[in-house]
């Protein structure tokens, strides 16, 4: 994500010791996310709430699909194509932002209220970090994707492509864990 | 004046208040656009303004202008020594890359902030002299008292930092830390985070004590609001830094310098930053859970359930679930405290008896062994909390089991101290005042590690005794030997050393008598955190002893603040090794050049082969001959 | 070798020195429950085990420091020991198998203090912001009546059920020896089998506000025949229909824990006390001086901050407005004009 100066070998040396420090990011954003799982256990049990089956279903499917995308980007330019690297950036983006919309716009509209017991303290929480996580995420697509149109990434060099698809995934394995957390554990108690 | 306002710390809380008050404008703007009712609601403005706020300080200071240059595609240069065309001073007060000027810029952080929460304590031991309420009200006492705590925290975090980034790089023969920019960032947060908390004595005060266990902490005035939001900027920083740490030991050590012939304390970092790196990140949430808990009614801790939670059947809160939380990371925290200490115990001890480390490998082992069963005792904070009752026993075993490797220290200083030839300096004399006043830490700690005996002593004066042992043990004493240690280095100037004997000779008398004296009245049913006590119980003596003690403490801390400000500008100039040391960091002149090591170095044998004849720890690789050059290509490093 | 055993002498001496210091110090309040015996002999026998620790480290560093330093003029280095895998071993090993054994003490000493008894008095205990509510139960497992006061039959294994109304409070009596944290919406219990008669005090072990401190209330152990009759008499006026409006007040000065900090006898407590209080002149914290009336004490009550009687500090909860109905608060009211 930063413009091309100094030799290869001590750009490559410096993206070895870069993704040393995003993989060391990502175990310190597992413990993170990790308790809030935690506490959905705890606080929930084996019950949940209430929620649009279809809805939760229908974005979780969006969003893995969205790291496929990202997928071919990243690849893209590691085989020097621009234009495949912009054009699935761009389906990446827009996937996410329908993720994120079907979030904010819909789960959170809702029958259960932020201040609803131990439920809505959760599934806000859990979920609103989460969308966060990819709130961020997009900005940081929409920067690389900025970049890449000024042709600032190549063949040997694209650590901040490969930074924002690893960031990615990662977003999307967090989801691959909350969504069941969420959706899929424990029955719906007739309050 | 112009050089004033080019000051990046002035610039920052500039920032930091322009950044407040948008954020509290822009909520109370939104409020009345929705037409919430009433439109001015502290809680969410505040929150949101102090968030802002510290967005503003870092944008301010010029923390971030390098990765905002990067989103935009433009090149940055690497900086590296002073500014140009400013004064050689300026660079402490601004962002500056240099890992040497970030490591004292958190030092001298670190002790203001320690000497600020130290005379918190003595107003409110002062208050606790003599039974009844002087000077004091219960509220005020309460918001002292916690300050005191979580500040004191706050400083051992920095000064544990600065030793890391001072000495880590140097003593892998690093030219830098892997992520320049980051560092900077990871320190200049740590500014507005601590104005939070500092601000919150003004806004109403708080009075959960360090811990804010919910439900209190969600009912406390808007202070605790401040000091959540606070603590969670400075844990960021703390996360920040121990990944940088890592990142810079597994890749940028010098060449031959294996694993198991780093620098002991290099071990002792890795073991610490470990912890930092993930157990952090749960007093973070659990803090943000608690904000979430004022700000949007989310009930995570407190039962309380609403006409809607009654109709979906939801579960009700559970206080118990923040203790899980906020102990996961606030137990292993103090590893992270002391962890780094018994490194300089480690590191300094051969220095001085003149022989190698005893059970080197062994030493290294065991800050790792600590740092990893670290991770399973947290319950023990829970014993009497209600916690299911089912993991008493379970973390009674774990957290006993922490006294192997904290023995096996113990023991290896010894045998490190036994046949040899032991000078007295003040750093020596430091190392030996720490591993006496952590022995006393130490030994107070399996009683309360068994469940039964911690029935009995939870939350008495004898835990504040036991904490305050470790804490000092093992960190306060250990930092202030590497302070004297490496004054020389740092500066070129070797301290008064009549003063630094002072200083020791007040200080560690001082702190037996304030710990004994605590653990005594503990004993005796002195509770924690209260404003006034019971003077039936008999311990009115001894509560008259700890103030005593602790303004001795306070008065020899003076002693050294005078004489390293003192020595600084008129010490002797330093000879460039004057403790004959073999670490490579003693092999350059002081003070450090700017570019550390213009030769790199080859380890060619064991850190510590004192008392071999002709030892060598490394050996200047001729220039030019190798590959491992400190350059640094520009503008790749986060 | 003629160091060692120099130093292991000096260590059997200093651990009998520190041990008899330790032991003999009169470190701990007297003990009046069984559970506190067990603990106090656990303790007793860690402070055996912390001399001697405390003794190995002492001795042989000062040892060192006296024995080892390097005399004047005198060059050179140490020895060039660097370590002794054997030892490590042997020091790694015993002190694991020492602090297993007192995992196993803890485990089973935990287990005699919380083990259910036969015979156990059921006593509900409520903590709120700042006091203390007990409440026994009839014969029909329902809550009979409240008290402000514990009061505990001798001997007898008494099960405190531990609750709070607001944040976290803790239970502790420090000649009981063990606590249990209060958390709001949970019951935990605690087993205390009282074995000596006398008065103690109750004090919150847990941070819970302004009022921390001097959240008390008094613990009396009876004679069990005594303890019966006080019980009894308690069930039989708890029984009594209706009654006049100031023996209701009484029962909600109980209820809302007020006489936790406000005395009916003229004794100091943290609030002011409430003899003679209607129609006197008070000071305020402010200097206005103002006279009790029954608007004066119905503020007081439901805005506490509203007029601090100089010499108390603000402490009050200013909570009751939302639990206290006005049913109550007229009886409150009469209660305290009662009392002359």
């Amino acid at each position: 994500m930063s413009t091309i100066t100094g030799t290869l070998e001590a750009y490559q040396k410096q993206w070895r010791i870069n993704r040393l420090g995003l993989w060391l990011f990502f175990i310190s954003e597992t413990f993170l996310f990790g308790g809030l799982f935690v506490a959905r256990l705890y606080l929930w049990g084996d019950t949940r709430p209430p929620l649009d089956q279809k809805l939760g279903i229908t974005i979780t499917l969006i969003l893995l699909i969205s790291s496929y995308f990202m997928y071919r980007a990243d690849t893209a330019i590691a085989y020097g194509d621009q234009k495949g690297l912009m054009n699935n950036l761009l389906v990446t983006f827009v996937l996410g932002l329908i993720f994120l919309i079907g979030v904010v716009g819909f789960e959170w509209r809702g029958e259960v209220r932020p201040s609803d017991g131990a439920f809505g303290a959760v599934l806000y929480g859990m979920t609103g970090m989460h969308a966060f996580h990819v709130f961020t995420g997009l900005i940081f697509i929409a920067i690389v994707w900025l970049n890449a149109r000024k042709g600032l990434y190549t063949k040997e060099r694209h650590w901040g492509v490969e930074a924002c698809a690893i960031y990615w995934h990662f977003v999307d394995m967090v989801w691959a864990f909350y969504y069941p957390a969420l959706y899929l554990l424990g029955t719906v108690p007739h309050g | 004046m112009q050089t004033f306002f080019s000051l990046g710390l002035v610039r920052g809380l500039i920032g930091q208040i322009v950044g407040t008050a948008l954020g509290i404008a822009l909520v109370t703007l939104l409020r009345a656009v929705m037409g919430k009712e009433p439109v001015w609601s502290p809680e969410p403005a505040v929150s949101f303004g102090a968030l802002v706020g510290v967005a503003g300080f870092m944008i301010g200071v010029g923390a971030v202008t390098d990765w905002v240059k990067w989103m935009k595609g433009e090149e940055t240069p690497f900086h590296h020594g002073p500014p140009e065309g400013k004064p050689a001073w300026t660079r402490y007060f601004g962002t500056d890359y240099s890992h040497k000027v970030i490591g004292i810029q958190y030092g001298v952080t670190s002790i203001v902030v320690i000497i600020i929460a130290g005379i918190l304590a003595l107003i409110f031991r002062t208050e606790l002299a003599q039974p009844g309420i002087q000077f004091l009200d219960p509220h005020g006492f309460n918001t002292v008292m916690s300050t005191h705590g979580i500040a004191m925290i706050a400083g051992i975090l920095l000064g544990v930092a600065a030793m890391m980034n001072y000495l880590v790089p140097l003593m892998i023969g690093a030219s830098d830390m892997a992520f320049p920019r980051l560092n900077a960032f990871a320190f200049w947060i740590n500014v507005p985070g601590l104005l939070l908390v500092i601000a919150s004595l003004f806004t109403g005060g708080w009075d959960t004590g360090w811990t804010a266990y919910p439900p209190l902490s969600t009912r406390a005035p808007l202070g605790m609001l401040l000091v959540l939001l606070g603590v969670y900027v400075i844990g960021l920083s703390s996360i920040l830094g121990a990944l940088n740490i890592l990142v810079t030991v597994f890749t940028m050590r010098a060449p031959g310098m294996t694993l198991f012939r780093m620098p002991i304390f290099v071990w002792a970092s890795v073991a610490t930053s470990i912890i930092a790196l993930t157990a952090t990140q749960l007093i973070g949430l659990s803090f943000i859970m608690v904000v979430a808990e004022r700000v949007f009614k989310m009930y995570f801790f407190t039962p309380i359930l609403s006409e809607g939670a009654k109709e979906l059947g939801s579960p009700p809160g559970n206080a118990i679930l923040f203790q899980h939380l906020f102990w996961f990371y606030s137990h292993p925290a103090v590893y992270v405290f002391v962890l780094p200490g018994l490194g300089i115990i480690s590191e300094l001890l051969p220095v001085f008896a003149r022989k190698p480390l005893f059970g080197y490998k062994w030493v290294a082992m065991s800050s790792l062994g600590i740092a990893l069963v670290g991770f399973l005792v947290w319950g023990h904070h829970m014993f009497t909390a209600g916690m299911e009752e089912h993991l008493r026993v379970p973390m009674m075993y774990s957290t006993l089991l922490v006294a192997v490797p904290t023995g096996v220290k113990f023991f290896s200083w010894v045998a490190t101290l036994w046949e040899g030839k032991l000078t007295f300096p003040t750093p020596m004399l430091f190392i030996l005042g720490a591993i006496s006043v952590f022995l006393i830490g130490g030994l107070s700690g399996p009683p309360n590690g068994t469940v039964s005996t911690d029935l009995f002593l939870h939350d008495t004066y004898w835990i504040v005794g036991h904490f305050h042992a470790t804490m000092f043990g093992g960190f306060v004493f250990p930092f202030f030997a590497a302070i004297y240690y490496w004054f020389p280095k740092v500066t070129g100037r070797m301290y008064n050393e009549k003063l630094g004997k002072l200083h020791f000779w007040l200080m560690t008398p001082g702190f037996w008598l304030q710990s004994l004296a605590q653990m005594q009245v503990g004993l005796k049913g002195m509770r924690r955190r209260i404003a006034d006590y019971d003077p039936g119980l008999g311990i009115t003596t001894g509560q008259i002893l700890i103030t005593i003690a602790g303004f001795i403490i306070a008065f020899s801390i003076l002693i050294m603040v005078y004489n390293l400000i003192v020595s600084l500008r008129r010490g002797e100039v330093a000879a460039p090794n004057p403790w004959n040391s073999l670490s490579p960091e003693w092999q350059i002149p002081s003070p450090v050049p700017e570019v550390s090591y213009a030769q790199p170095f080859v380890v060619v044998d064991e850190p510590y082969a004192y008392g071999r004849p002709g030892a060598t720890y490394i050996r200047f690789a001729p220039a030019g001959a190798s590959d491992h050059k400190p350059t640094k290509s520009p503008s790749q490093e986060v | 070798m003629r160091h060692i055993l120099t130093a292991a002498v000096l260590v059997v001496i200093v651990t009998v020195i520190v041990a008899f210091i330790l032991i003999n110090a009169n470190l701990l309040p007297t003990v009046a429950s069984q559970e506190g015996m067990i603990i106090d002999n656990l303790l007793t026998l860690h402070l055996l085990v912390i001399a001697f620790l405390f003794a190995l480290i002492v001795v042989f560093m000062t040892y060192s420091i006296v024995v080892f330093r390097r005399k004047p003029g005198e060059e050179g280095d140490g020895k060039y020991i660097h370590g002794n895998t054997k030892l490590e071993i042997v020091w790694t090993l015993l002190p694991l198998a020492t602090v297993l054994y007192f995992a196993s003490l803890g485990a089973s000493s935990l287990y005699e203090i919380t083990k259910p008894l036969d015979n156990e008095l059921k006593i509900g205990v409520v903590g709120f912001q700042w006091a203390w509510r007990f409440d026994y139960y009839g014969p029909d497992g329902k809550v009979a009546f409240s008290s402000n006061e514990l009061y505990l039959p001798k001997d007898r294994p008494v099960r405190l059920d531990i609750t709070s109304t607001d944040v976290i409070h803790s239970f502790w009596v420090p000649e009981f020896r063990v606590k249990q944290d209060a958390v709001p919406g949970q019951r935990h219990p605690l087993r205390i089998t009282p074995t000596q008669l006398g008065e103690f005090k109750v004090r919150c072990a847990e941070i819970c506000g302004r009022g921390h401190a001097v959240m008390y209330a008094t613990a009396r152990v009876l004679e069990p025949s005594e303890f019966q009759s006080w019980y009894e008499q308690q069930l039989a006026s708890s029984q009594e229909e209706g009654g006049d409006i100031v023996a209701m007040g009484a029962k909600v000065a109980q209820k809302y824990g007020c006489i936790g900090c406000h005395s009916t006898d003229g004794s100091p407590m943290a609030g002011p006390t409430w003899k003679g209080l209607f129609g006197k002149e008070e000071t305020l914290a402010d200097g206005r001086t103002i006279t009790v009336d029954e608007e004066y004490i119905r503020r007081s009550i439901l805005d506490p901050g509203a007029d601090i009687v100089k010499g108390f500090a603000n402490i009050m909860p200013n909570t009751y407005k939302d639990q206290i109905s006005d049913e109550e608060l007229e009886a409150l009211i009469a209660y305290i004009k009662s009392l002359k």
